[in-house]
């Protein structure tokens, strides 16, 4: 245990900036990078407590779904 | 770049923010195509209703606005002058009804922010379609987007097709996602463990 939320919450707002500038560079790639940030995340949040890491992994769930849906529409 | 040795200046940038003269480009969807012949504009729940065409929308009465932009990225761009028509004028038009206190700012691909309507109905914030003199670019939101420049530039929707009002407060997109409900960049509230 001991993890810091902050952490997990700069992986997640750096996968939302991959995101966010994908248009501007190759799509695809920059939602692969940002999977790849969110797996990074995630694997972090089991040195959370329980509340916390239920709390990211409902966020990066979401995030998932969000770049599925924004991949198939690119 | 930052003028350290302008006051004025340095006092029109919200802490934790750089000055940009460029427009950086984010969004978290693509860019929605725009068919002037088939794109509308709608105006749901708590009002009478509306729905224009783009050749209607574009002939409401029109207003030009000189603003800044702030964008939660930590980008902040000065002086940019739109044209549009005001969020104010839109909701006469649709017939707010008084029990209406947030509005929803939707776009396509399930894109939408939350504001209340005493935010929105200030007399600086409008949907626009030109940005200094010229058709807002498709990448920056064009053919409309709303802007809101005592807010965060996410609470500004890009691409911007339907206003739903609301007898209480419903979060959007980003708010969802752990960013702050309020947005108000000179107290920085940029995330939602802040409120």
């Amino acid at each position: 245990m001991g993890a810091d939320p902050g952490a997990v919450w700069k992986l997640v707002q750096r996968a939302d900036e991959l995101v966010k500038y994908a248009q501007n560079r190759d799509p695809h790639t920059a939602y692969a990078q940002a999977r790849a940030v969110l797996d990074e995340a995630e694997a972090l949040t089991g040195q959370l407590d329980q509340k916390a890491a239920e709390n990211f992994k409902a966020q990066i769930a979401t995030r998932r779904e969000d770049i599925a849906r924004f991949e198939a529409q690119s | 770049m930052f003028r350290k040795k302008d006051p004025e200046m340095a006092a029109r940038i919200p802490p934790g923010q750089h000055l940009t003269r460029g427009w950086p480009v984010l969004s978290a969807s693509p860019v929605p195509p725009f068919d002037p012949k088939t794109w509308r504009f709608r105006c749901t729940g708590l009002c009478g209703g509306a729905d224009w065409s783009w050749d209607e929308f574009r002939g409401l009465p029109p207003v030009t606005i000189t603003s800044d932009i702030h964008c939660v990225t930590a980008w902040s761009k000065l002086d940019n002058t739109w044209d549009g028509v005001l969020f104010s004028e839109v909701a006469k038009r649709a017939g707010v009804k008084p029990e209406a206190t947030h509005a929803l700012v939707k776009a396509p691909y399930d894109y939408d922010a939350n504001l209340p309507i005493d935010a929105l109905m200030d007399d600086d914030v409008l949907f626009a379609w030109n940005h200094d003199g010229e058709p807002l670019e498709p990448k920056h939101g064009g053919p409309l987007r709303l802007v809101v420049p005592k807010r965060y530039f996410w609470k500004s929707t890009k691409w911007a097709i339907e206003v739903e009002f609301l007898d209480h407060d419903q979060r959007g997109f980003w708010e969802v996602r752990g960013y702050h409900n309020e947005a108000f960049p000179f107290e920085e509230q940029r995330y939602s463990w802040q409120e």
